[in-house]
């Protein structure tokens, strides 16, 4: 847990947002937005990057296949997009903001086994910053920085207001999780 | 005191694999808008290969055109793992499930159909076990009894898991199962010397496993299969 909150402080450091204090469980980053269905959204002016959320990669196991939508395509707040496949199951990947795909994560699709193999290494240039010299690019190891998934355009600024932040995530993946 | 959790249950029978997938869209669109509870299709295919959305067609080892002729369909679904067969003598459960309801993800969800599979194993003094990482599914020793495969859409499931009472073994040498080369393929016939009772009764041993390692208080099983198969027909 020790390491998972050092990645998730430098990974905070190196997008220049705060994390939330939590002694346990997943990590949540603020500063993101997040949808019911466990996906988190950054957004700069007219455009939104996201990916499925800590909460999301443990509750799925490791990630062996994302599907990804093509370019162009439009995507609507609430509806699926894509996929992934971890333990022999498929789990849809709703879109929280509606708008149109100007960029999908290709490193995800190309190498399917890489999103979840501890034992794979890449170089990330652009992270050099955070002392990672080697580092698997991955949904599971990685969701909010390198295992980003796809980015919109966006088509209706407004939605984002339908949003969580990341205290109500937070509580809200607190109340799932004590469900069981 | 949490509210009771109901368990509807259908019994199928035999029923052919492109009229359960309308079946089971159907109901993941009724239990999406809470117009049905939490459930399960209890039944079997005639002879059948499906791929999952990999589409690891790679993994079946004669033409596509060959099936017809030993008698098989072949079908591509959205659902995860490799490829696999149905067939008589193999019993299949599909539950409808909202995981948000009880708290799981597609994890635990696949973990607790494992353990399902494995509880009913036991009543027959069979060892059965989950799968090592990447071998989703129950086994015994070296020999896998039971399938997983799964599709999660708005946290609502639908495919599910097939356990191998007595199948005809023989098809599944058309197939690498599950994309895995080096493991056999076995059934319950196979593993016990013990008196299997009638199908209807494995398939209900089988249901009530399942309903005690998700925790249902209540079974309601629907025995009136026409009813549900009748709610394709009106769409047609």
């Amino acid at each position: 847990m020790a390491a998972r909150f050092l990645w998730a402080s430098r990974v905070a450091s190196h997008l220049r947002i705060s994390i939330a204090q939590r002694g346990f469980a997943s990590v949540v980053l603020k500063d993101l937005k997040y949808a019911e269905s466990h996906e988190w959204v950054k957004i700069d002016g007219n455009k939104a990057t996201f990916g499925i959320t800590d909460h999301a990669q443990d509750h799925l196991g490791d990630v062996v296949y994302v599907e990804l939508p093509d370019l162009g395509r439009s995507v609507s707040q609430g509806e699926s997009f894509g996929a992934v496949e971890s333990v022999k199951a498929t789990s849809d990947i709703n879109s929280p903001v509606s708008g149109k795909v100007v960029e999908v994560n290709e490193v995800l699709s190309e190498s399917p086994g890489l999103v979840s193999s501890f034992d794979s290494w890449k170089v990330l240039a652009h992270v050099k910053d955070l002392n990672f010299e080697k580092l698997d690019v991955t949904v599971n190891t990685s969701p909010y920085e390198d295992g980003w998934i796809i980015k919109v355009e966006l088509s209706d600024a407004e939605e984002a207001k339908k949003l969580m932040d990341s205290d109500k995530y937070s509580k809200f993946c607190e109340e799932e999780d004590a469900k069981h | 005191m949490r509210t009771p959790r109901t368990l509807e249950v259908w019994k199928l029978g035999t029923v052919n694999y492109l009229k359960s997938l309308k079946l089971q869209d159907k109901l993941v669109s009724e239990r999406k808008a809470n117009r049905i509870p939490d459930t399960l299709l209890s039944l079997q295919h005639p002879p059948t290969y499906t791929l999952g959305k990999r589409r690891t067609d790679h993994n079946l080892l004669i033409p596509e055109a060959e099936l017809k002729s030993i008698g098989a369909e072949l079908h591509y679904t959205q659902r995860g793992g490799d490829i696999t067969f149905h067939g008589p003598h193999q019993a299949i459960l599909y539950p409808i499930l909202s995981l948000r309801s009880i708290g799981f993800g597609a994890r635990s969800y696949v973990e607790a159909l494992e353990r399902s599979m494995i509880e009913f194993s036991s009543l027959y003094g069979v060892k059965a076990r989950a799968g090592n990482k990447c071998e989703t599914g129950v086994w015994v020793g070296d020999r896998k009894i039971g399938a997983i495969g799964v599709r999660i859409s708005s946290g609502i499931t639908c495919h599910g898991l097939a356990f191998n009472i007595d199948p005809d073994m023989k098809y599944f040498e058309h197939i690498v199962p599950c994309g895995i080369a080096d493991k056999e393929v076995t059934s319950l016939r196979r593993e016990t010397d013990a008196q299997l009772p009638s199908e209807e009764v494995i398939h209900e041993q089988l249901v009530t496993c399942l309903a005690k390692v998700f925790s249902y208080d209540d079974v309601v099983v629907k025995e009136d299969p026409s009813v549900i198969l009748n709610i394709l027909e009106d769409d047609d």
